[in-house]
This record gives C-alpha cells, structure tokens and sequence, in this order.
C-alpha cells in the first residue's frame, strides 16, 4: 500500500511516499509506527493511548480529520493514504501541531465549575445532587477528549483564527447546562462576542468528524438560544432546574446501620 | 516569517473553508450559503448605485436604464441567479434560525454510542436540506421560465 505524508522540518514542506505492508484490520497509526520503525526514524508524530481515549493521533486522513488510532485502513477502502497534519493549526514538525491556541481557547471560558460562594468549596458540608434527567442534559459534551480534531475540520476557524471554535464552545455549554454552576454571566463575555458563538453558522463539520460521537455543533446552537434567552428575554438556563443540595454523610447522632452478616447461608 | 505566512496559507483560509468535499451535507450547504450571501451584498450594491440614478434626473436614469438593456440576456441571466441566491439564502437562513434560535431539528443531548451518530446531523436535518433544496429549485425553474417569457424567447 502506498502511504503519501506531507513533511514539514521546520524549513520546507514536501510530500513523501511510502511502500508498506498493510492488513485491512491494521489501523492508520500501526501503519506510522511501522514506517518509523522500518523506513523512516525520523518522521513525527503524536500517539499514546492507541484506543482512542487520549486524544493526541488526530491527522487527516484522506481529507478528513480523524484520530489515527481508530481509522482502520480497511474501512478508508482505497488503494493510496494521504496523511497530512490537522488544518488550521501551526504545524511544528510532520504530522505534529502546535495546540497552545486551542489549550488557550478552552481556558477562556473557564471549562471548571464556578460557584458564586466560595467557601462552599472549603467547607463542604453538603454534595449538590443531579438526576439521571439532568445529567443527560450535558453529559456528551463531557465526552471531549481535547484531540483538536474538530477545529480543523471547522470552515469559520479556517478564515477567522481567534474564532473560539467547536471544542471550546462546546465545553462552555457543558459547563451552563450544569445545574451545579452558577458562571453564565461570567462566561457570557466571551461567548457573546465577535468571535464567540455568533461567528459559528452549523457548517455541521465538527460533529461529523468527532471521534467520541460529542455533538458539538448541537452544543454550539443549544448556546446560541440560552444567551438569545438571556439577551431578549433576561432567562437564564431556563430549561434546567438548578441542583439540590443534599447531605453528604449522615449526622454523627445518627443510628448505625447493623453490621453486615458474611455468613453464607448453607455454609460452614 | 515568510515561512509561517506560507504554513498558514496551506492550512487554512478562504479556499479551505468553502471545500466542503468529503464532508457533511450540511457543509456543503454552508458553503452555498457563503457563496449567495456574497452574491446578495453585490447585488445590493450595484441596485443602490442603480436607483441612485433616479436623484440625478430623468436623463441619468433612462442612460442607465438604456445601459443595463444593451446587456440584453446577460441581464436576465444575472437576475436569475440573484434569483436563486434569495431564495436559497432566505430558505437555508430560515433553517438555521429555527437550528440556532430554536433548537429545532438538533435532537436532544444523548450518552454518545459507537458508532456515533451525531443527531445535529440528523434525518430531521437532512430532510429539512432536501426539502429547502426542492423548493428553491421549483421556484428557480419558474424564475428562469418567468424571464425567458419575458425575453420573448418562449
């Protein structure tokens, strides 16, 4: 199988063939893996977990953005790969990216838990509790794993780099669907700004190449409505009760539950 | 410097953005909407200077008039396709407003599920793009019918 990566060294660019011995159950990064291990040391790339949970072996692949560790060859049903580096990224050596804009996007929206007190922190006496029901309302866009795939796939970072993009924007609405946060008016800033949410127009690109099926273009528009809502109309998470706090361990005058019997019945 | 200008322009910009091959339907329809959206802003552009004429008096409008008609069928061929860059544009644009306004035809969150199928990108949504496309398709054939009507050709 012929293999084409583009290689960049720092200086110049070029396109560099390879001839490999491939399986159709062989996946794109055993492909890499063999190329540097019997033709070519020096080609770089990134990979760690090699089942799809870390993130780092996001590439095009014919075209497409995608981690390498879960194309197979055989589903690409062609006779050639063409591998490049992720778009719209700055590209530091091969199929390696520089990730400091997009780590820095997602900081900006503060992708943690904000709670107006802060001593609840401190002191915590109590765990606030979230339904199965609430905990559908943003649980997929928790399945990020930040592999930067979506961004090169997205049409408006392509023409507008300070575009927050899908991945940062995403979080931020993991974070608002919460009912445990209380930090949409500090997230709003960001998010409601010429390069925030507005600039998104659901090209669609990003959740048709995510590889942990996170949706977040729906997460994108689902934000577009709570800041009109809050906007026009001056709701905020109107479609999600606020959690309830409950107690975290019982009192200390509490009656103890009975000992456990390990006994087996019918046993010794 | 140069060498970073050369990287940047490989990896990104106007032409990376409106290739939708290999993509989603709805990235194609993106790029569509990019392309009339522009069409729109040139047209309403070239009608301003147009109808400015009318300030200048009777001779500067019928000079104008005479200008646009000695375009013959290249005028009818250019209102057409402004034609179908409204109606496309105001057809796919009152999809996104009820996609981002709305929250309609995005599904609800889900716990994703190999393989994943993204319900933003739905048969709802898809459905909507083929519907959009019919209509403005319909509506562009009879523009154009409309036109060669009045050109006399048919």
């Amino acid at each position: 199988m012929k293999v084409r990566i583009r290689r960049f060294d720092g200086q110049k660019e070029w396109w560099q063939d390879y001839e490999i011995d491939a399986k159709p159950s062989d996946t794109v990064l055993d492909i890499l893996n063999r190329i540097r291990e019997k033709h070519d040391h020096t080609l770089a790339f990134r990979q760690s977990c090699q089942m799809g949970s870390c993130g780092s072996c996001g590439m095009v692949i014919n075209g497409l953005p995608a981690l390498a560790c879960q194309t197979r060859i055989g589903e690409l049903k062609t006779e050639s790969i063409r591998l490049e580096p992720l778009y719209n990224y700055k590209v530091i050596k091969d199929l390696v990216v520089d990730l400091t804009d997009f780590v820095n996007k997602h900081r900006s929206v503060k992708p943690w838990m904000i709670r107006k007190n802060p001593e609840e922190l401190e002191e915590a006496s109590m765990e606030f509790q979230v339904t199965p029901d609430q905990n559908l309302t943003f649980v997929q866009f928790d399945y990020c794993i930040m592999c930067g795939v979506c961004l090169a796939a997205c049409p408006t970072v392509a023409i507008d780099p300070l575009f927050l993009g899908p991945q940062a924007l995403g979080q931020a609405y993991r974070y608002i669907a919460d009912p445990r946060d209380e930090g949409f008016e500090e997230r709003i800033e960001v998010l409601d700004d010429s390069h925030g949410v507005w600039r998104c127009h659901f090209a669609g690109a990003c959740s048709y190449v995510c590889p942990k099926g996170v949706d977040p273009a729906k997460a994108i528009q689902y934000l577009k409505k709570e800041i009109l809502k809050y906007r026009l109309l001056h709701k905020k998470k109107a479609s999600v009760k606020p959690a309830e706090l409950v107690q975290k361990a019982p009192p200390a005058n509490a009656p103890k539950p009975p000992p456990f019997d390990f006994k087996i019945e019918g046993g010794e | 410097m140069d060498r970073e200008k050369e990287e940047k322009r490989y990896k990104s910009g106007l032409l990376r953005s409106l290739w939708p091959y290999n993509f989603n339907v709805e990235r194609y329809t993106y790029t569509l909407h990019r392309i009339t959206g522009v069409i729109l802003i040139l047209y309403l552009i070239a009608h301003v200077f147009e109808i400015y004429h009318l300030a200048l008096g009777p001779a500067a409008w019928q000079q104008t008039m005479a200008l646009l008609g000695s375009l013959g069928i290249w005028e009818k061929i250019g209102l057409w396709i402004i034609a179908g860059s409204a109606l496309y544009h105001g057809a796919n644009g009152l999809r996104l407003i009820l996609n981002e306004a709305f929250g309609i035809l995005l599904g609800k969150p889900v716990l994703p599920e190999y393989p994943y199928t993204p319900t933003s990108l739905s048969r709802n949504q898809k459905i909507a793009i083929y519907v959009i496309v019919l209509i403005v398709e319909a509506l562009w054939i009879w523009a154009g019918i409309y036109l060669l009507w009045g050109l006399g050709i048919i």
